[in-house]
């Protein structure tokens, strides 16, 4: 019974909240920024030997 | 058992998360024993693609080579109830009633494994020639996973009696909770055996961990939220289940956010479907396009294909279909391995992860998403929040990784061996979960959440953004890298 409950309420949908946008932005903003340095080391301090 | 009994035992004996660390850990340590010289658990059964019914099971290891394989299963299955059994009562089952149950469960798994693993349905295309067949449906030794779960949906929906009878035995999330411990120790040895690679692959991989947790996740998370109204139980386990690595960190990332069992399973079914159509189709785009930059398809191959088994058969397949054309169209004869290098390294960066990652759901999940207004969130409830059998993933791979990074060549052999024994129980949980989440699972309610839905984000995501971000990165960071030439 508890979790036909807990079913019913986590099936209702809501809009993307203020801590979700939060994780959302943070995530792509720090994953992109990592990327360009990444990026950078790898071109300068680790570059490709061939 | 009585009640007082259980309610009496330390949480650490009377929880599936910590009897799941319990569990792996002990048998991981039984697959240490080889280290010193006992073979503890070698005749535990492994299901090889087969043509001939009687070549589908033998024991894991060597040393009991002479054992039939359907003696091996028999002592596996032994074991399995012996342990299970003993934990199952600690948490309060009635013992009688599990051992029937989960008898019941084990023998109708392990059937559908054994047919999953039919060379015309599991071969991939690398295994084709060796099994001297022409085609097949491609499915590696995972279709057993998807035959056990519509095996279970369809006992559970059409005869609810059989789930009742079994049901003191149907424990999907302790069973997934185990395997994914012992898979700590399976990552571990891999992460050992990069270790005298290349640095420049190895640097490179852990670059492709960025995009997989930090770019893929979000995108698809948000997607999912916002324009295919998930919930975030299932938004969460779909995003890592479809960004990191298809059934452990959708499990792990459910165990961190507290979803139902049922959501992490329905989304790992589908990746591994999604994983065989990009088995089928990326290997041999990469042939046609990037056979002059072999190291970028196969850091693609890693970053693209979701799940382990299959992204290890791309690379394989690359390795080979690429190695072949440049022998033609460039006139170079590259050594053999390093594409399959890449893709596993890049894999294996990415699963190292899977811990972290859900310890940082945990927390966020805890302070904000599911926080109530005005409620008090102190150490203590992340701490009951956070999924403790991932501390058993963490420990299995951190002691691996001490122990096995000093290893001569020969010892780490020898370590492979007993880390591949407890790998093969790692297996069976695996397909067990499967099996048992078919069981509870209603059909008609999973149309009620969205089934299609998670199937067109899922194709979305996937052909929209993460092949083309992924061959985008992979090009950045391993373009111009060349494999050895041979002689």
């Amino acid at each position: 019974m508890a979790n036909q409950e807990r079913f019913a309420e986590e099936g209702e949908w809501f809009d993307l909240t203020p801590a979700e946008k939060k994780l959302i932005g943070w995530s792509l903003g720090l994953g992109i920024a990592l990327l360009g340095i990444l990026v950078w080391i790898s071109y300068t301090v680790i570059p490709v030997q061939h | 058992m009585s009640q007082e009994t259980t309610a009496s035992r330390s949480p650490l004996f009377k929880t599936e998360d910590w009897w799941a660390v319990w569990l792996g850990l002990f048998i991981f340590a039984l697959g240490l024993l080889k280290l010193a010289g006992v073979d503890v658990i070698g005749w535990v059964v492994k299901t090889s693609v087969w043509l001939d019914l009687s070549k589908a099971l033998a024991p894991a290891s060597k040393a009991y080579q002479g054992m039939p394989g359907i003696i091996s299963l028999i002592l596996t299955y032994l074991f399995l109830l012996l342990v299970t059994a003993i934990g199952a009562y600690s948490m309060g089952a009635r013992v009688g009633r599990y051992i029937t149950g989960f008898t019941l469960i084990f023998w109708i798994t392990y059937a559908c494994w054994i047919i999953g693993s039919y060379g015309y349905i599991a071969a991939t295309p690398d295994q084709l020639a060796k099994l001297g067949i022409p085609w097949s449906l491609r499915l590696t030794g995972e279709a057993g996973f998807i035959i056990a779960l519509i095996a279970g949906l369809l006992l559970g929906n059409l005869w609810p009696g059989f789930t009742r009878a079994v049901e003191e035995a149907v424990k999907p999330e302790w069973f997934i909770k185990t395997a994914i411990v012992i898979l700590g120790a399976t990552i571990g040895l891999k992460a050992c055996q990069s270790t005298g690679l290349a640095g420049q692959v190895v640097f490179r991989g852990f670059c492709a961990i960025v995009e997989a947790y930090l770019i893929y996740w979000p995108i698809v998370y948000f997607i999912s939220r916002k324009y295919f109204r998930f919930t975030p139980e299932w938004a969460a386990p779909l995003a890592s289940g479809i960004s990191i690595c298809g059934v452990s960190a959708a499990i792990a990332t459910g165990g961190a956010i507290k979803a139902r069992p049922v959501v992490p399973v329905i989304v790992s079914s589908l990746v591994i479907i999604f994983a065989v159509v990009e088995l089928i189709i990326l290997p041999f785009a990469a042939q046609a396009w990037l056979y002059h930059e072999p190291m970028v398809a196969g850091a693609w191959m890693g970053l693209a294909v979701k799940t382990d088994g299959a992204a290890a058969a791309s690379g394989a397949l690359v390795d080979a279909l690429i190695r072949s054309k440049a022998a033609t169209a460039l006139g170079v004869q590259w050594q053999e391995g390093w594409m399959l290098m890449a893709a596993t390294t890049v894999k294996v960066f990415i699963d190292i992860f899977i811990a972290v990652w859900a310890f940082i759901l945990a927390i966020i999940w805890s302070y904000s998403i599911d926080r109530r207004p005005g409620e008090k969130i102190s150490a203590s409830v992340i701490w009951e929040r956070f999924p403790k059998f991932i501390l058993g993933y963490a420990a299995t791979f951190a002691i691996l990784l001490l122990i096995g990074s000093g290893m001569t060549k020969e010892t780490l052999k020898t370590l492979q061996a007993g880390v591949g024994q407890a790998d093969a129980f790692r297996g069976i949980f695996f397909a067990l979960t499967f099996f048992t989440i078919g069981l509870v699972s209603n059909f008609k309610k999973l149309k009620e959440e969205g089934m299609g839905r998670l199937a067109v984000v899922y194709l979305i995501c996937l052909f929209g953004f993460i092949i083309w971000i992924g061959l985008f990165i992979s090009w950045i960071f391993f373009h111009g890298i060349t494999p050895p030439v041979v002689g």
